[in-house]
């Protein structure tokens, strides 16, 4: 990839985030309810007062000088006040990040683990069985509702059988240090196996939650790239040789097809990240998607525009990680 | 298909037993929301004061019947109408180990009521709940005097709205500090808060006791208190019965069975302190006449809804006030009478009926539906529409500030402190804040004005009882009752009683 | 306009695919389960035992017939309102599937505009499409939505708009493609040099040959759709009562899972072998009409 193609990419994320800006910003003036009367709840309150607690969120000013303060302030990394933390909403965004972050990864890593081997076996039995129960068995992923399983999920697991957390990150037995906010790493880096296998059972239910759905789409995408590789020369060739099939299979043909299956999966990453609110609620995960929907649901519009201005810039970073991935691998791209 | 179809009923139909909690001294809560901030004069939220109050103490308390009692002063005395003196106790100590001052008390009260006294222009968003605070003063070193702008007897009732913090702490961290770090006086001090996730508390060893009138005084009985954040009702229902969690908030009436059937667990429940009702637009089309809405208040059948929709938990009611209120009285019924309720609704002018909306928000669709298949049968044929409750307020609460639309809202006003000044002026004052019906009684009005400043109690109380017969009479509203906060709790819990004002104090409870 | 409007080619080829995928079993099974919903959705009041909309709360949450408590009237149990759950199911269909089709008859339909305007035109139409689909590509789905719908306030109408107002954004990136693809073919070309207008290339010419992946694809979504329905029913801001989609149904009975397991399970057991048909038989659509999957 040449300078000047990133140069490029981070130009034209410039009309992007302002148009997400713009959108979020002229959607937040359109909507009815007012953050400070929410905020009151059922309490008396004097006008006057009312009026200083309005000036105070700076709500007191038009929405269009709003938007230009905005946009000034977050050039300068500024994104304002979360209207119900009282701590700056680049704070309050940056504790959440990372547990989302790790959930989808999870996830990632769920649905990959699944789909490959599906994936593989399916194409080297096209049109068997196998293949048509792994490309139903995986459809089921994407045709359930993610509330719905998750609760049932809970209740064979953790009431049922007890051996899974209903919820939470990992339990209270020790103060976790957190180095990267990562719990799977720290507990790792920090020696603590017990604290690790205690994450990895809180992450088991949400991430097979949150990962099944990509599952049919990965899968269906490695038996299509692995069917294509194997009808090429080479592969072809090397049978020919003698080379044992096993070897051709994992040595030649499976490095080739998976180069669109780690693409496919870069750029559905995003929609894991953005599309994690429900599994959140269901686990009591203390993700962003949580935080985000409650913003919107209680007009915290700081938290609002930050995030999605977040949302969007992780939506074009993983296209770009994407096409990356995809010249650097592809052998064909790069001649 | 099968398969997957046995093991989905299998699992949703048995439920196993449950095992230990894992460690034997933490006291989990499953709880419904994290704490917005943990700073006691910066938040607007009645979750996120549950939790403080397990870090910071108070002047003055509630304890679990709802009886105000000193705290952190010893005694109040009311030296006139508009002057309140209360004597701070000797040796509270800050979890930093300083000792608390009187002059403490004073900067704690005067971030709340001092316009920007937050910092960076801001004003505490708790202001409005000291009403007519004039100035906080230290007298005699130990005492301080809170003056009022004008007679304001429900100051008392107020006060543990409030918590106090160390002026030198403050200072050190500022605002934006404390919104994450604590120094109070409370029970517990902060371990760990793990955003959205818990709040991890210890046992503060050198604990003053808290309040002399609630047994037991002294440290915490559990070593540490955990807050686990468990937003999905089912999910939390699920960690009470799995044995994750000791108590949990917010428990739906329909669980209350199977909680007390599980071997382990029971049920806990308190008189709450939420009034429900459904407004009728009294600027509106059809409920602008007195007889459609005596018409609807007849078809409604209170105790069946109750019985079958909140599990026979709450109390009904027939004006806007809890029966555990100040000033409540017993006050004309609207029986159930559909026969009569057609016959009003023929009298006003509508032998065939009307076809009218009811606003909701989506947690309450269910009930509205019940309430609307019931109005339906009398002839005022309801259809239920469900929004979210940010437009509806801004539908429905205008205060006079445009006409209003729409027929019915089905909708509530919480009133934690259980006196009147708090729930019955806004909903029924001429254009207050929660006045959703569109009311406006002068005669009201003067009554609710007046009564906001008496301090003779007895006189008081007969000021809402005439108040409450007007607007019974006047029916700007379908009263409907007062649910009972319903808590799950392990057989393991003891010293600890929900409290009608929904705060879960932790002080006394004790895990076996 | 049938596809065989532009060349003949095209009619041979849908000819061949259709044989192609009426020969794939599992797929024609997943067609005929889809089918199979939406006589029930259309014939919902004769099929139905029960009125969905009538409230008794003497049979609150009364079980499945087969389970003591239960009567046979009452197949798969009452809800919290003593609602029949298989009448409201039957009804629920229509719901689940008028969101589903109107979404993507709407995001397809703007798609194919846009996408073709895109691709055909190039220019300055380009520019500013592929920015507005970029952007709207940056907001995550269901948060675009849920603002959408408290800007918009509640109601089916604005579901489908608040769906919609994203969705076509995918039609409309696998039009443009498509349409970048066979611009510079020869029969494209030729119309161009008969000097027929650019409406008539993109509509009569380009069009016909372009729509198998589109209509592949707006299957694919449609089953996605209908589970994005049921999320922003999870979050509040799902259909209007009395009406009742899947996606309601099961958020609403959600919270008795412990207690009263039918009222959630079996509406999402619907939803399940509706979406999973209907993505088996867009599977079987793609192997038989996307050429990049023909072997």
């Amino acid at each position: 990839m040449s300078l000047g193609k990133l140069i490029e990419r981070l130009l034209q994320l410039v009309p992007v985030l302002l148009g997400v800006s713009l959108i979020v910003f002229v959607m937040m003036a359109l909507t009815p309810g007012d953050p400070v009367q929410i905020m009151i709840g059922d309490q008396n309150i004097t006008p006057e007062q009312e009026e200083a607690l309005r000036r105070g969120l700076g709500l007191d000013r038009p929405i269009v000088e709003r938007f230009f303060v905005f946009i000034g302030n977050a050039l300068q990394g500024d994104f304002g006040q979360s209207f119900y933390h009282r701590r700056p909403v680049a704070d309050v965004i940056a504790e959440r990040l990372p547990a989302t972050i790790e959930l989808s990864l999870v996830a990632l890593i769920v649905a990959l683990v699944t789909a490959i081997p599906l994936g593989v076996l399916a194409a080297i039995r096209k049109n068997s069985i196998f293949d048509k129960l792994a490309t139903v068995g995986s459809l089921l992923g994407v045709s359930l509702p993610g509330f719905w399983f998750g609760i049932l999920l809970i209740m064979l697991f953790a009431v049922q059988w007890n051996i899974l957390p209903v919820s939470g990150r990992i339990g209270y037995s020790s103060e976790i240090e957190t180095i990267t906010g990562f719990l799977l790493i720290d507990t790792l880096l920090r020696g603590n196996l017990p604290a690790f296998w205690d994450a990895v059972k809180h992450i088991l239910l949400p991430a097979i939650t949150l990962g099944l759905p990509m599952t049919a789409i990965l899968m269906r995408v490695t038996r299509t790239s692995m069917l294509e590789v194997l009808r090429q020369d080479y592969v072809t060739f090397a049978d020919a040789k003698g080379l044992s099939r096993a070897r051709v299979l994992f040595r030649h043909a499976l490095k080739n097809a998976l180069i669109p299956t780690v693409s496919v999966a870069a750029i559905e990453t995003g929609s894991l990240l953005g599309g994690n609110m429900i599994v959140e609620t269901v686990f009591g995960w203390p993700g962003l998607g949580r935080l985000v929907v409650e913003s919107i649901f209680l007009r915290n519009y700081p938290l609002v525009q930050a995030a999605v201005l977040l949302y969007a810039v992780i939506y074009v970073g993983l296209n770009f990680f994407a096409d990356i991935l995809y010249t650097v691998l592809n052998p064909r791209v790069k001649l | 298909m099968t398969n997957l179809q046995r093991l989905l009923l299998a699992s949703a139909m048995a439920i196993g037993p449950v095992a230990p909690a894992a460690y034997a001294a933490d006291l989990v809560v499953g709880f419904t929301l994290d704490a917005d901030t943990l700073d006691p004069a910066n938040h607007r939220k009645r979750e996120t004061e549950t939790v403080i109050r397990n870090l910071y103490d108070g002047l003055l308390t509630r304890d679990p019947n709802m009886v105000v009692v000193p705290e952190i002063a010893e005694s109040m005395t009311q030296v006139s109408p508009t002057v309140y003196d209360f004597k701070i106790r000797a040796g509270i100590k800050f979890h930093d180990g300083t000792m608390m001052t009187a002059e403490d008390v004073k900067f704690s009260l005067d971030r709340v009521v001092v316009e920007g006294a937050m910092g960076n222009g801001q004003t505490s968003p708790r202001q409005s709940l000291m009403g007519p605070v004039a100035s906080v003063e230290v007298v005699d070193g130990d005492t301080v005097r809170i003056t009022l702008k004008e007679p304001w007897p429900i100051l008392p009732a107020m006060l543990p709205n409030q918590q106090i913090v160390s002026k030198a702490f403050v200072e050190r961290v500022g605002s934006e500090g404390l919104a994450t770090e604590e120094n109070g006086t409370g029970p517990f001090r902060l371990v760990e808060w793990r955003k959205g996730e818990s709040i991890i508390m210890e046992r503060f060893p050198e604990y003053y006791g808290g309040a002399t009138d609630i047994a037991p005084v002294g440290p915490a009985c559990v070593d540490r208190v955990i807050f686990k954040i468990i937003p999905e009702s089912a999910s939390r229902v699920a960690a009470l019965l799995a044995g994750d969690v000791h108590i949990i908030n917010e428990l739906p009436a329909f669980s209350i069975a199977q909680v007390n059937a599980n071997s382990g667990t029971h049920v806990m429940t308190v008189n709450g302190t939420r009034s429900f009702f459904v407004a009728m637009n009294l600027e509106g089309e059809y409920f602008d006449d007195p007889l459609v809405r005596q018409a609807a208040a007849h078809a409604i059948d209170k105790n069946l809804l109750i019985d079958k929709i909140l599990g026979g938990n709450a109390a009904p009611i027939n004006g806007i006030l809890s029966p555990d209120a100040f000033g409540a009285s017993d006050l004309p019924v609207y029986g159930y009478d559909p026969e009569m309720a057609k016959k009003l609704l023929a009298d006003a002018g509508f032998p065939n009926g009307i076809d009218v909306v009811m606003d909701t928000e989506g947690a309450f669709k269910d009930t509205a539906e019940a309430i609307a298949s019931l109005l339906t049968k009398v002839g005022i044929r309801t259809t239920v529409a469900v929004g979210e409750s940010a437009q509806l307020t801004s539908k429905w609460r205008l205060q006079g500030k445009a006409p209003k639309t729409g027929d019915m809202y089905f909708s509530s006003w919480g009133n934690g402190s259980l006196d009147p000044f708090d729930i019955f002026t806004p909903t029924h004052r001429t254009n207050d804040r929660g006045n959703s019906a569109g009311y406006s009684n002068p005669a009201v009005d003067a009554l609710l004005d007046a009564a906001a400043t008496e301090l003779d109690v007895a006189k008081r109380a007969g000021m809402y009882r005439e108040a409450e017969l007007m607007i019974n009479a006047d029916l700007p509203y379908l009263y409907l009752w007062v649910p009972q906060d319903i808590y799950g709790v392990s057989d393991r819990l003891s010293g600890w009683k929900p409290s009608a004002d929904s705060r879960i104090n932790l002080h006394d409870a004790c895990l076996n | 306009m049938s596809m065989a409007a532009a060349t003949p080619a095209a009619d041979t080829i849908f000819r061949r695919n259709l044989a192609s995928f009426m020969a794939n079993r599992l797929a024609m099974a997943a067609a005929v389960v889809v089918v199979l919903f939406v006589v029930m959705a259309a014939f919902a009041p004769w099929l139905a035992p029960q009125d969905p909309y009538e409230t008794d709360l003497f049979r609150r949450l009364q079980p499945p017939a087969w389970v003591e408590g239960g009567e046979w009237g009452f197949l798969l149990g009452c809800d919290a309102l003593g609602r029949d759950i298989f009448s409201r199911i039957i009804y629920g269909a229509r719901i689940s599937i008028f969101v589903g089709v109107t979404v993507i008859v709407l995001a397809t339909g703007i798609g194919i505009i846009a996408g073709l305007a895109s691709g055909y035109l190039r220019g300055w139409v380009d520019v500013i499409i592929s920015r507005i689909v970029d952007i709207l590509l940056g907001f995550p789905y269901l948060i675009f939505a849920i603002g959408l719908m408290a800007m918009m306030g509640p109601g089916l109408g604005n579901i489908i708009l608040a769906l919609a107002y994203k969705e076509w954004v995918i039609p409309a990136r696998v039009v443009r493609g498509e349409t970048l693809a066979v611009r510079e073919l020869e029969y494209v070309e030729a119309a161009r040099a008969l000097g027929a207008s650019p409406r008539h290339i993109m509509l009569r010419e380009i069009l016909p040959n372009i729509l198998s992946p589109v209509v592949v694809v707006s299957t694919i979504r449609m089953a996605n759709v209908i589970i994005l329905e049921a999320s922003l029913s999870f979050l509040g801001l799902g259909v209007q009562p009395p009406m009742a989609s899947w996606g309601s149904m099961v958020s609403d009975g959600r919270a008795f899972i412990l207690e009263a397991w039918w009222v959630s399970t079996f509406p999402g057991l619907a939803i399940l072998l509706l979406v999973l048909a209907i993505n088996v038989a867009s599977q079987g659509l793609r192997d038989a009409f996307d050429p990049r999957f023909h072997e």
